[in-house]
């Protein structure tokens, strides 16, 4: 007779060696790794205070908590995802196991952007508490920073398996983020930029065309993080930057 | 060392590329008022200013990012020790890999100028041309180089490369083209790595922001040679600081921890 375990029981073996996976994961991202989302928004709010202490109307007070949650949120999960993925002193003894590297890739790209999530949704649920959300309502209130969430990881992730280089993939996301906020006029007023500007919520509000540039937005990031999938055990990142 | 380091940066693919591909991106999408549509009769002192102000709005991302990891990677190589037994103390060792590191991606920043100057020669016939951009790499992107170049190689030493890759990059936009009307922020003061106090002096007209109203009034002085020796003298003496003062301490610190 073989006794099945309880429910208030000891954890199965492959439970726990899940568990630790994740725990030695969470580690080895670093307190860098999961913490700059947080200091993302510790940085959106310093603006957001300055800006009222010198006077700044409320609406842009509340543009600049918005910008926080849509663009730097975003961004620091872009950044850091590439780290999250290079460098790897045990890569080659990993990759002798029987476990998959990918999903051990995986599971270090989703310990940050969990990290992301926890830190933007407990920001919008702060912000909508004290009366400073101004964005769209709570049924697609996530899609303002998942969607640029997505798109920047992604293109961040498929920069750096293709350039096997993490300055080229965070030089691009920087650069592309710096740009989109330069040109995110001209881009909203266009038919083609619309659908792939980034800070579209914060930069011009919930116009017509909001929805598709979201879901633009997260089906390109999703196929970005698929290709990286897809490409990444023929081009790991080298451990030296070249 | 100063040697050693420029030579390992300018050999470094990763810097050619981004900034090879920054530079592209910003000759096609400058728009209208980009140094690609100022008239054929144009001073060649405008044309290459206006070269120097469309490359310092990305290319200087390209940089802080490959600096970052200049003096936080010969731990990480493990090659630390071995040159914790050189006869250089810190000082020497941050000293010479950032005049190294530095001078090798000012090379590329030169180079993008100089390609400029190369392809405006091809309408325009004038061999002023060359002499401008180089005048204006060293007034324009230079003095911000030398100071965001100070800064990415110390400060991972402080708050690791990641992170300040990510400051850095929430910071370029703040410090140097958010408009201050909207927000406090030191973009159009004598603090602007940008180079919008130099650019504005050689153009004879407001390149960006330079001087315009906003946070801390008493760093906006109206443009003009001063301004610009101002503007330039400050970027260099907090350069200086941090490499001198702040980055020696910071690297013993590392040693000690290693």
């Amino acid at each position: 007779m073989t006794a099945s375990p309880r429910p208030n029981g000891p954890a199965s073996p492959r439970r726990r060696v899940n568990a630790a996976l994740w725990r030695h994961e969470i580690g080895r991202v670093g307190w860098v790794g999961w913490s700059a989302p947080f200091a993302a928004v510790v940085v959106a709010v310093a603006f957001a205070t300055l800006a009222n202490a010198s006077g700044t109307p409320r609406p842009y007070v509340a543009g600049v908590l918005l910008t926080g949650l849509e663009a730097f949120v975003p961004l620091a999960v872009g950044l850091v995802a590439v780290t999250a993925i290079a460098r790897d002193v045990g890569r080659e003894l990993h990759l002798a196991l029987p476990r998959s590297y990918l999903a051990t890739l995986g599971r270090r790209v989703a310990v940050v952007a969990g990290s992301g999530a926890v830190a933007s949704i407990t920001f919008w649920v702060a912000l909508l508490g004290t009366g400073w959300w101004s964005g769209p309502g709570p049924a697609t209130a996530t899609l303002v920073w998942l969607a640029p969430t997505l798109a920047l990881a992604g293109l961040a992730l498929l920069v750096a398996t293709l350039g096997r280089s993490v300055v080229i993939a965070t030089t691009t996301v920087a650069a592309l983020w710096v740009g989109q906020q330069i040109y995110a006029a001209s881009m909203a007023a266009s038919a083609w930029g619309r659908p792939f500007l980034l800070f579209l919520t914060s930069r011009v509000g919930t116009p017509d065309g909001w929805l598709t540039n979201r879901i633009v937005l997260s089906l390109a990031g999703l196929a970005m993080v698929a290709a990286t999938a897809g490409l990444i055990h023929r081009r790991l990142l080298d451990e030296e930057e070249r | 060392m100063i040697r050693y380091e420029f030579l390992m940066q300018i050999r470094k693919r990763s810097l050619w590329i981004s900034t090879a591909v920054l530079a592209v991106a910003l000759v096609l999408l400058q728009g209208d008022r980009g140094p690609r549509h100022v008239p054929v009769d144009t001073p060649a002192r405008i044309v290459m200013t206006n070269w120097a102000v469309l490359f310092g709005l990305l290319l200087p991302l390209g940089f802080g990012m490959v600096l970052a990891d200049r003096l936080v990677r010969d731990r990480r190589l493990g090659v630390g020790r071995i040159l914790d037994s050189l006869p250089a103390g810190p000082q020497a060792m941050v000293l010479g890999k950032y005049v190294g590191s530095v001078g090798a991606t000012a090379t590329a920043g030169l180079a993008a100028m100089l390609a400029a100057a190369g392809a405006e020669f091809v309408t325009r016939r004038d061999v002023a041309l060359f002499g401008w951009a180089l005048v204006a790499f060293a007034l324009v992107m230079l003095p911000g180089l030398l100071f965001v170049g100070a800064f990415a190689v110390v400060t991972p030493l402080l708050i690791t490369a990641p992170l300040f890759r990510i400051l850095f990059v929430g910071y370029w936009f703040w410090g140097n083209m958010l408009n201050p009307i909207y927000l406090p922020s030191l973009t159009g003061t004598l603090l602007t790595p940008i180079g919008d106090y130099a650019a504005s002096w050689l153009l004879g007209e407001t390149a960006l922001y330079a001087g315009a109203d906003g946070f801390l009034p008493w760093l906006r002085p109206d443009p003009g040679a001063t301004a610009t020796a101002a503007s330039i003298g400050l970027l260099l003496l907090l350069a200086l600081i941090v490499v001198l003062l702040a980055g020696p301490p910071l690297y013993r610190r590392q040693q000690q921890a290693a």
